[in-house]
């Protein structure tokens, strides 16, 4: 007997012969190379036996010999599940169209869920969001991936310390850590302020406590600036000393500038490749340009599809290639001069905080070294130098001792 | 002459050890059992039933009788039978 697979891919039907003489038709059928099996007797006249789809049409030249009525009672294999696939299209539309978009809705975003945040921030960050792309309704492999996300935020909204960015399923996490609690009003301890570094002073304002400088008075690190305990000598009140006290202080920075560089910078050129990605084998379906650049680098952003809940070893890629060129930089001592400051201020103002001003900038010293500049620069800064230091407690014990004597 | 022709193959077979059902058109019968008949070098179907085949062969017939037949393959020069074989007969005229 032939393959019984060959059988259903190339299709059979059954016959029913009727009338006399249907071996003699079995036996023309083989002897003609026809491929015949399953022959049964049915009632006295009557005989069934299933024939390859192929043979059929070969049927009419023993039938012409034999005269026997021929019925085809059943069809199976492949062509007939086509055809009747075919007839029910509607049926296997359906069918795919249900694969197709629980893939889809699997793939969308359906929730953003901010937490953490006070209303004006939570609006601030939704706004952000839409800039970004990140809404409900949206595939999922048209925005940028969560750590791009979490950048982004944390970089443009400026009333938020961090946002942790989740992709859970279908929605969107957000865990906000705003900037700016609410200024509680301390319960401050007796303290002195003193200064945090060398100044001269510049501008004070002493809100609580004694001043124990003036201004242009020059203060050593450690210095006392003002003084919580005031009153008589014997029977001093300690108060915690508040006040903003800013003064002239001085910095040193080293710079190195390099006269000649080579950058490797964009053109602007770039064109885009999609993948798809099954596993480790990838297909493209877009982007089939030739490479035509130098030099390039290529960035790839990996999405995988989802089924519900899981992955599927399915996955879209998308891979820019950019092109890229080399640069010279070439300055002059006076333009290179400019940069070192431009580099020594940025460096500076990281270290400073907010209130600082830079008011002066003198360039001690410069050399020429193996086409690098060496820069030597002072600044002259206007900064807060309070530091605070608790009064200690031995002055604390002193006061209560002597506290029922007064009263 | 068509007897001479048929001594002259026997004679053959038998002094030079040939199988007999290669040369001289014999019909190859392995049985399994009850369950299946393996006819080979038969010359078509003459009757067949739920109970009876009838074979043509070279020479003569062959009978089979037994219960619920079923024609599992059939071709040219084979035959494959499936049903209760309760006799092999063979008839010659």
């Amino acid at each position: 007997m032939k393959n019984q697979w060959v059988t259903v891919f190339l299709g059979y039907v059954k016959v029913r012969l009727k009338g006399r003489g249907s071996e003699r038709f079995v036996n023309e059928c083989v002897r003609r190379g026809m491929f015949v099996w399953n022959v049964k007797r049915i009632g006295n006249e009557a005989l069934t036996f299933h024939m390859l789809l192929k043979d059929v049409r070969r049927l009419r030249g023993v039938r012409r010999k034999n005269e026997c009525d021929i019925a085809f009672i059943g069809r199976y294999g492949f062509p007939f599940w086509q055809k009747r696939l075919l007839r029910n299209s509607g049926f296997l539309i359906g069918f795919v169209l249900f694969f197709v978009s629980i893939i889809v809705l699997s793939n969308m975003v359906w929730n953003v869920k901010i937490e953490g945040a006070k209303p004006e921030t939570e609006y601030l960050l939704v706004k952000e969001l839409d800039r970004l792309g990140v809404e409900k309704g949206k595939l999922q492999f048209q925005m940028p991936d969560v750590d791009a996300i979490q950048r982004s935020l944390t970089n443009n909204v400026p009333s938020i310390t961090w946002v942790g960015v989740e992709l859970r399923g279908t929605a969107y996490h957000l865990q906000v850590v705003e900037k700016s609690e609410p200024e509680k009003e301390e319960a401050l301890s007796p303290r002195n302020l003193v200064a945090k570094k060398e100044a001269v002073i510049e501008r004070l304002f002493v809100e609580k406590g004694k001043p124990a400088v003036a201004v242009h008075d020059h203060v050593e690190k450690g210095q006392l600036l003002v003084s919580g305990m005031y009153g008589k000598e014997d029977s001093p009140t300690l108060v915690p000393a508040k006040g903003v006290i800013f003064g002239e202080t001085w910095y040193k920075s080293e710079v190195e500038v390099p006269l000649k560089t080579t950058f490797q910078v964009y053109t602007g050129e770039f064109f885009v490749k999609h993948y798809i990605k099954f596993g480790n084998f990838k297909i493209k379906v877009w982007g089939f340009e030739e490479n035509k650049y130098k030099r390039f680098k290529e960035d790839a952003m990996m999405y995988n599809i989802k089924f519900f809940r899981w992955s599927l070893p399915i996955a879209y890629e998308k891979v820019s290639v950019r092109e890229e060129e080399a640069a010279d930089r070439q300055y002059t001592e006076k333009q290179a001069i400019e940069a070192g400051k431009e580099i020594a201020q940025q460096e500076l103002k990281k270290k400073l905080d907010e209130k600082a001003t830079i008011v002066g900038e003198k360039v001690l010293q410069k050399r020429l070294e193996n086409g690098k500049l060496k820069l030597s620069l002072h600044y002259k800064v206007i900064e807060d130098i309070v530091a605070t230091q608790p009064i200690s407690k031995p002055d604390i014990q002193k006061e209560s001792k002597e506290k029922p004597k007064s009263s | 002459m068509r007897k001479l022709q048929q001594q002259m193959k026997s004679w053959i077979t038998k002094k030079m050890d040939l199988p007999a059902d290669v040369l001289m058109d014999l019909p190859r019968i392995t049985l399994v059992g009850q369950i299946h008949i393996y006819i080979e070098n038969h010359r078509g179907l003459l009757v067949f039933s739920d109970t009876e085949v009838r074979l043509l062969l070279k020479q003569g017939q062959l009978l089979i009788r037994g219960n619920s037949f079923v024609i599992k393959t059939i071709l040219p020069e084979e035959l494959l039978l499936e049903g209760t074989i309760e006799q092999v007969l063979f008839l010659n005229e």
